[in-house]
């Protein structure tokens, strides 16, 4: 099918125009609020930063008779490593996620927009604000839209450097120039949001799909793709295969088909290990269980593991599982914004752990202790991140724990992996 | 109202109450590291969870409401798992340096693990995260970053209480940790407070540091006189010495104290304690001072006076009064202050200096006298030549004395308390000696409960009064501070 | 304090300050823009900005601290940031490292004595389909190799990028 997100030369207000574009948001003014949230909830778009709850539904949330303003934020923070969907759409087709920030802002009544880009996303920033500014000059953002009474403004906010941030409440701490510490909640943000205000927060590819789902209807979207997981999504893979880069599929498409087929197969000498399929928080797969999944929230469930932010990183069999833990571990333990015990201690000691094992003066009992850490970690903190590291740590000390047994035993690595690092 | 039940017991508590709140209701303790009823919640020691039905996670107690129809336990073996958790994250980059730490015996890091860890250390030592050890922060504090969990207690006092914000936490993760400005002091008028909120040895009394052990410490409930809010506190002491004030939480009055309170007890031991007479510059014995302060006074005859004192207890300022009407038998005597009340700083800190001016102002309505403007006339005029007072209720009639001339005879604690000029200087027992009775700003009277005893010869200022009283011929029957409240009405 | 915020500044600060119902939701991007101008935040430029935006400096600086984009040292004219995250892992990002702390002559963290580079690892730069990346100052290159590395070093030091801050 026709890519609905990727779509080639549109990235001009004046091309994005002349292929349709804003025609959705002129369709969506002319409705009530509460029919495009309707019309978004028969789509079944669930967000596709990585927690895939249904968007329409989060937009309900909004209070009815609450006073005073509402906010609509764009989480553009992409952080999870693996993932490039969001730089990829805002350079090809940023007023897709323009128009869907009109849409939404008009659905949940909000008069303002905050698109949260990641800081070192400099020349998107820049890119952004030019089209922002273009489609202002059109009159698809400001005041009166279209001559409709609708007010609605848009601005680019530039984060400067915290994964932390992709969280939506420490993306709002962050938006209100604070460090980016997760909230405690409740209150949720559609109560209790931004500047203490009901938010709506959705990823750059949720909105991007909502001009869609009002030109062709909720039903269309919701026909494309298996049941509870509609729609297109963008997947981004990485890793040894021939061409990886972002690909828009429909939700279910097998992971063997985007592996083998869209990119082109396994690059030369290299073979399938592993894969950690929706981004480094997700539990990792073997190549076995890769090859027999499909690509949507509840086949990668079954399989154990999540869509994530569909971020696709393919491991290949010159890759040592313990050091790749490593590399994430000091990754989760850089990023951990400090705030809750258990994170805060426990991504440095999983850390600390794995440095032991990597330079071959761990032991049999660091591998337990590295599970029992994970599991002292889960669930218990007031954001996921600390649960992100128990995952990778947990999956790939399950399913590759011959690895980790002969790092402890002082063969540090696997010989196929030996002498790389 | 929601209805809740813990650990089987069922209890309702106002709405919006929490987990942690409806527990301390029923009696039931949560540990807690971040949680203070005085701050707001931050949720982020993770040491409260508890579990509650349906609920799949966990949930911190301190942050979560309490709903109808709720059922929570604090002691099954999820919780248990998570707290002993917790309490191992906290200590494996924790420098476990309590032998030479002021905290110990009253850390909630040692507590905690006693009740509900006692796990062995699974961290290798050479692991540990490694931050800045001791340094001073400001008049009163030394920081140990080292020692720090991070519950950032001190970060929000110091944003909410005080309102000044001289604290947050740098970096992030596990080398994260609490910082001011550069060159700047932690000197708020509070900052004690934080040594006190600080759960571990993170932040320790620059004042208390290594004086004793917690444990050693003997603790006697009694009341701030540092200024006219009366804060009720607790004095510290071993080996009858006094090391610190901290204080006692109550609803009338203060959960903080002040760092200027906090230092008051600090004049006990001081160098320039008095324990013997001062006539003019000269030190002598106590019973030749006040042998000759009586002389001075009998030679003034009907030209001696008193003057009552806003920092004298109830019952010194009516022994003074009774010194006035019985033994003297002179009208001169006056227990008017009128000095403005009412917290300056919207914390804890009064307009008015002196602890007892509605308790002197008391002594005004029962027994009359002088109003200050007339006492002070009469001065001038030359009608009063001897005023026997305290030494700080001096500074009331300083100028007038001067010009006069008038003696000046004072009772004080410590010399440094001396007004210039002074003709002669009786010793005094303070209030961490003595127990006596003072009126705060709001009319509560409270009582200060002696922790100490006082230095071989130096009584009770109504004793004094007593044997001046005697000593000028007349036995005013003083045997306890309560004698002299006889015949007063109030 | 010798440090003053620049007319220039504060009219492009009010402009931001705007954006906001609270003027102190602009201070993340009022510190990028003050990075911008000098190259890292100095002390004295968050006590400035404290001023201006009427925050504590303990705000400031705790945030400063916190975003890894912030310098806090001058750092060379060209900033070199290495992704060490798990996909430039997998595509060479260590080879990269090891070839530029040699030829640099220093290690991360450190820069170069004529002033011209500073070496830094970054976390995920969120362009891992084209790995290994290294971004430099605020441009992204991607899909390096040694050969490319080099030939963007030598670019680098003739100047043949106009790169911003």
């Amino acid at each position: 099918m026709a890519n609905i997100l990727l779509r080639d030369n549109v990235a001009g207000i004046e091309a994005y125009f002349a292929a349709g574009g804003y025609r959705p948001l002129k369709k969506a003014l002319a409705l009530k609020p509460a029919g495009i949230i309707e019309e978004v909830k028969k789509s079944g778009l669930r967000g596709r930063g990585g927690a895939g709850f249904p968007a329409g539904l989060k937009w309900s949330f909004i209070p009815k008779d609450a006073e005073g303003p509402r906010y609509l934020v764009c989480n553009a923070d992409e952080g999870e490593p693996g993932t490039f969907k969001d730089r990829e759409l805002i350079i090809k087709n940023p007023h897709a996620l323009i128009e869907g920030m009109a849409i939404a802002g008009f659905a949940i009544g909000a008069a303002h927009g905050y698109i949260y880009i990641r800081g070192e996303f400099a020349a998107e920033t820049a890119l952004l604000e030019k089209a922002i500014a273009s489609a202002r000059a059109k009159g698809f953002i400001g005041r009166n839209i279209l001559g409709s009474g609708f007010d609605f403004e848009l601005f680019v906010h530039r984060g400067a450097g915290a994964y932390i941030c992709g969280e939506e409440t420490a993306l709002l701490e962050s938006l209100e120039g604070f460090k980016g510490q997760p909230r405690l909640k409740p209150p949720f943000p559609a109560v209790k949001g931004l500047f203490g205000s009901p938010t709506v927060i959705n990823n750059v590819e949720t909105l991007a799909a909502v001009p869609y789902i009002i030109e062709h209807g909720g039903d269309k979207y919701a026909a494309i793709g298996p049941a509870r997981s509609s729609g297109t999504k963008l997947f981004c893979v990485s890793g040894a295969v021939n061409k990886p880069g972002v690909y828009e599929l429909p939700l279910g498409t097998p992971l063997r088909d985007l592996i083998e087929n869209n990119c082109g197969g396994m690059k030369a000498g290299k073979k399938l290990k592993a894969v950690i399929p929706g981004g480094s928080s997700t539990p990792v797969l073997t190549a076995a269980e890769a090859l027999g999944v499909n690509l949507d929230y509840e086949s990668l469930a079954a399989a154990g593991s999540m869509l994530g932010s569909g971020a696709v990183i393919v491991i290949d069999d010159g890759q040592c599982m313990v050091k790749l833990l490593q590399v994430l571990a000091r990754f989760y333990h850089h990023e951990s914004c400090g705030q809750c015990t258990p994170c805060r201690e426990g991504c440095g000691w999983i850390e600390k752990l794995l440095n032991r094992l990597e330079d071959g003066r761990g032991t049999a009992g660091d591998i337990d202790t590295l599970c029992s850490v994970a599991d002292a970690m889960t669930g218990r903190t007031i954001c996921a991140l600390a649960d992100a590291m128990a995952m990778p740590v947990t999956s790939f000390v399950t399913k590759f724990r011959s690895e980790f047994e002969a790092h402890a035993a002082g063969r540090c690595c696997p010989p196929e992996a030996q002498g790389k690092y | 109202m929601p209805k809740l039940t813990i650990d089987g017991n069922t209890v309702e508590v106002a709405k919006g109450a929490t987990l942690l709140e409806a527990a301390q209701q029923l009696g039931v303790y949560i540990p807690r590291y971040c949680y203070h009823p005085k701050l707001t919640v931050s949720g982020s020691c993770r040491m409260c969870m508890v579990e509650v039905e349906k609920s799949p996670k966990l949930v911190t107690a301190c942050s979560t409401e309490a709903a109808d129809g709720m059922i929570v336990r604090t002691t099954t073996d999820k919780v248990k798992a998570a707290r002993k958790d917790v309490l191992e994250f906290l200590l494996i980059n924790h420098p476990l340096d309590c032998p030479i730490c002021d905290q110990a015996g009253e850390c909630s890091l040692q507590d905690y693990y006693m009740a509900y860890s006692l796990a062995k250390s699974r961290f290798p030592q050479g692991d540990k995260a490694r931050r800045a050890k001791r340094r001073a922060v400001g008049p009163h504090l030394v920081l140990d970053n080292e020692r720090c969990i991070l519950c950032t207690r001190c970060v929000r006092f110091c944003a909410e209480v005080t309102k000044t914000s001289e604290l947050d936490v740098m970096e992030r993760a596990d080398h994260s940790y609490i910082d001011l400005k550069e060159g700047k002091a932690l000197d708020n008028d509070y900052s004690l407070n934080i040594a006190d909120l600080c759960p571990v040895g993170a932040f320790t009394s620059r004042d208390f540091r290594f004086k004793t052990r917690a444990w050693f410490l003997k603790k006697t409930s009694t009341i701030c006189l540092g200024c006219a809010t009366g804060c009720l506190i607790e004095a510290h002491h071993h080996e009858n010495a006094v090391h610190r004030i901290v204080p006692r939480p109550n609803a009338e009055t203060n959960t903080w104290l002040c760092d200027h309170g906090r230092m008051t007890y600090k004049a006990v031991r001081a160098g320039d304690r008095l324990a013997k007479g001062v006539i003019k510059n000269g030190v002598i014995d106590l019973e030749p001072a006040l042998r000759e302060v009586a002389s001075r006074i009998d030679e003034a005859h009907s030209a001696a006076a008193v003057l009552g004192s806003p920092w004298l207890s109830v019952e010194d300022n009516a022994a003074l009064s009774r010194l006035a009407g019985d033994a003297l038998k002179t009208e001169n005597f006056c227990f008017d202050f009128t000095a403005e009340q009412g917290i300056r700083d919207g914390i804890l800190i009064n307009k008015d200096p002196a602890p007892n001016t509605a308790g002197a102002m008391l002594l005004k309505a029962a027994r009359g006298g002088l109003t200050l403007e007339e006492f002070s006339r009469r001065i001038g005029a030359g009608q009063i030549k001897v005023v026997v007072t305290e030494a700080r209720a001096a500074a009331f009639i300083k100028d007038v004395v001067k010009a006069s001339g008038a003696r000046l005879i004072v009772f004080a604690t410590n010399k440094a308390q001396i007004p210039a000029g002074a003709y002669a200087t009786l010793p005094y027992a303070s209030y961490f000696e003595t127990p006596g009775t003072f009126i705060n700003h709001q009319g509560l009277r409270r009582r200060a409960e002696p922790a100490v005893e006082a230095q071989e010869g130096v009584k009770p200022l109504w004793e004094m009064v007593n044997k001046l009283a005697v000593y000028s011929g007349t036995s005013l029957r003083l045997h306890c501070a309560e004698d002299a409240l006889k015949g007063i009405n109030f | 304090m010798s440090f003053k915020l620049s007319e220039e500044f504060k009219t492009k600060a009010a402009h931001i300050c705007a954006r906001y119902p609270r003027r102190d939701a602009a201070l993340i991007p009022l510190l990028l823009e003050l990075q911008a101008e000098a190259g890292f935040v100095a002390e004295e430029a968050m006590d400035a900005l404290a001023q201006y935006l009427e925050l504590p400096y303990s705000r400031v600086k705790a945030v400063v601290t916190f975003y890894t984009m912030f310098n806090r040292a001058p750092a060379g004219k060209y900033h070199l940031q290495v992704c060490r995250n798990i996909s430039c892992h997998m595509a060479g990002a260590p080879g990269l490292l090891a070839r530029l702390r040699g030829k640099l002559g220093i290690a991360e963290g450190e820069t170069t004595k004529d002033g011209l580079f500073t070496l830094s690892t970054v976390e995920c730069l969120g362009a891992c389909g084209s790995a290994p990346v290294i971004q430099v100052n605020e441009d992204y290159f991607e899909n390096l190799d040694e050969m490319k590395l080099d030939s963007l070093l030598e670019d680098l030091r003739h100047g043949k990028h106009p790169l911003k801050r």
